[in-house]
């Protein structure tokens, strides 16, 4: 492929100048074609979906709200409280106070658990960053969309609120749906 | 005094509405010119754009742009970031074409590193640029199609925008705002049903493409809104530096992807639409003809698209696979040391131009050695078409204003930046 293009990869588009006999018979015999043509989409059926009512399955690598894990058998919190995540944040929204396990008390399986652990929503852009750094997939983004709210310190989620199983509100998409 | 002074006095002496005086000096004290303050909100403005518009009558005498409402500093913010932060940054400019946004900060980055791409990711993002393309053409033509009072056309085009969102959804995880290409690859291959999904799509689009065509291309009420409306030649277009379907309306065949292949385009065959007038007509006639060019290429991507990585496996850039972080303590190392700080730039600067839906998309990327850019700057398309806007419907109607203006296809998310 070379420059400039041969007249054979050139598509030269034209149309007739309005007005004329063209023009008259266009008035109608153009307008009845398209006339036809949204008729006959009425066959096509209905496009839209009735939302709130019905909603859109997402798609597993959809990036919704985000989730902290526990392991299943022990109980322990994945999360090691390294910072990873709000390192990778490109909007700054996570904060991650660390602090140390201790035999009596032991929060997560490593050495140090997350004391605090908060993500803004309100500054979050939904990159997945997060879920891309954290090396022990305790955070991932899940399937929840709906997450508007009527004050902006609602949408300071705590460590608890991630940390629980969240509310079966937007359905995943099933297999070959 | 100051330089800021200066500078303030010499901002302040631009007057906003200079030919008022001019035209009522020739002897028509009778006739009155207005002023018209179209926008920031307006619908037909396609954003936020406030057009200052001197009237006679219902002639346009003169216009003046004025931008800045949504100005972000994403440029700035940009500096701040590592270059991997960067990416979803970045690809907030122009809202409509974010795989454009991202595909040309990362090739300016990948350029500056000498990294070497993977055929398999450059096909995927081609596949994602040319769906994007016919998404943003899509938004385009529902819009401007709204303009000129064709309701069912806006609903038409975001039933199929949403087809193309979908896919997004399905392989980059959200529907806008993807980050799916990253410096090196992309960061995830397709998952298992994507290529069906996409075969239907493009199975579907051209029969689309053909409905639109019966509805609009030869109707005589959009014939009489845009032939011969508002024209401008090649010459006069390039003077100005606009680019993209415009000035291919006018009979250049510029693009890009044809005069300087980028990630494999010289692998597709594919056809550029070119106009003859540069009219208004010609301008809605190449972007559709596009659309359908850009299904051929995404046909031509499944159908040719090679085994093998992803991204590239040069671990000072790319991120090791997930599956080795538990087993390798160097791929912990590495990934610990990429998304804290980033990999290092070697210095330089580079301009790396590619066709975005709206023409020639560059960016601009200077590396003072350290893991944040020192400067980014986006040459995007639709600021510099803007400026074509009045000269183009200068002695024009309002009317027409409107219809040029929609066929522009401006983003006054990639104007203002």
């Amino acid at each position: 492929m070379a420059w400039p293009p041969t007249p054979q990869e050139l598509i030269t588009v034209s149309a007739p100048s309005p007005g004329g006999a063209g023009g008259a018979y266009r008035a109608f015999g153009e307008t009845l074609r398209g006339l036809k043509t949204t008729m006959a989409r009425v066959f096509e059926g209905i496009h839209t979906i009735q939302y709130p009512e019905e909603k859109v399955p997402v798609y597993p690598r959809f990036r919704g709200r985000h989730r902290l894990h526990r392991f299943e058998d022990t109980g322990l919190e994945k999360c090691v409280g390294c910072s990873l995540c709000a390192a990778a944040c490109p909007a700054d929204c996570i904060r991650v106070v660390a602090a140390e396990n201790t035999p009596e008390h032991r929060i997560s399986a490593g050495e140090r658990y997350a004391a605090v652990y908060e993500i803004n929503l309100s500054r979050c852009i939904f990159c997945g960053y997060c879920e891309v750094a954290c090396p022990f997939d305790a955070i991932t983004m899940g399937q929840d969309y709906e997450m508007s709210d009527y004050s902006r310190s609602d949408l300071i989620f705590t460590k608890e609120m991630l940390l629980a199983e969240p509310l079966d509100r937007t359905p995943l998409r099933a297999e070959g749906e | 005094m100051s330089s800021i002074s200066e500078y303030r006095a010499q901002e302040e002496s631009i007057t906003m509405a200079p030919l008022g005086e001019q035209i009522a000096e020739q002897g028509e004290e009778d006739r009155e010119l207005m002023t018209l303050n179209i926008g920031p909100h307006h619908p037909a403005t396609h954003g936020v754009l406030r057009l200052l518009v001197t009237l006679d009558g219902e002639v346009v005498r003169d216009l003046k742009p004025i931008i800045g409402y949504v100005h972000t500093g994403i440029e700035k913010t940009a500096e701040d970031k590592s270059y991997w932060k960067a990416i979803p940054v970045v690809e907030r400019m122009d809202y409509l074409a974010y795989y454009f946004n991202a595909f040309a900060f990362c090739g300016a980055t990948e350029t500056l590193l000498g990294v070497e791409v993977p055929k398999r990711a450059q096909y995927l993002r081609v596949l994602h640029l040319e769906l994007n393309r016919i998404m943003s053409h899509l938004v385009w033509l529902g819009t401007s199609a709204l303009d000129l009072g064709a309701m069912s056309m806006f609903w038409y085009c975001f039933r199929e925008r949403e087809a193309v969102l979908d896919l997004f959804e399905m392989s980059s995880g959200q529907r806008m705002h993807t980050r799916y290409i990253q410096v090196g690859g992309v960061i995830e291959d397709i998952p298992a049903g994507f290529e069906e999904r996409v075969r239907a799509f493009c199975a579907q689009m051209p029969t689309r493409v053909d409905q639109y065509n019966d509805l609009l291309d030869r109707n005589e009420i959009v014939l009489r809104r845009l032939r011969h409306v508002c024209p401008m030649g090649a010459d006069e277009l390039l003077a100005l530096g606009v680019t993209g379907p415009l000035l291919r309306a006018a009979g250049n065949p510029w693009d890009l992807r044809k005069a300087m292949p980028y990630s494999s385009y010289e692998d597709f065959d594919f056809a550029i639409p070119v106009g003859t007038e540069g009219d208004n007509y010609d301008r809605f006639a190449v972007r559709l003809a596009e659309i359908k060019e850009s299904v051929k290429i995404v046909e031509q991507c499944l159908d040719g698209l090679p085994e093998g990585p992803y991204i590239t496996d040069d671990r000072k850039v790319a991120l090791p696979p997930r599956h080795e972080l538990a087993t390798s303590m160097e791929a912990l190392i590495h990934h610990f040391k990429l998304v804290t700080e980033g990999f290092r730039v070697p210095p330089g600067e580079v301009y790396y131009p590619i066709e975005s839906p709206r023409g020639e998309l560059g960016c601009f990327v200077r590396s003072d050695g350290s893991s944040k850019p020192a400067r980014v700057h986006m040459r995007d398309p639709s600021f510099v078409n803007l400026q074509a806007t009045a000269p183009m419907t200068k002695d024009a109607y309002l009317a027409d204003l409107i219809a040029t203006l929609a066929m522009l296809d401006p983003v006054l998310g990639g104007i203002d930046r």
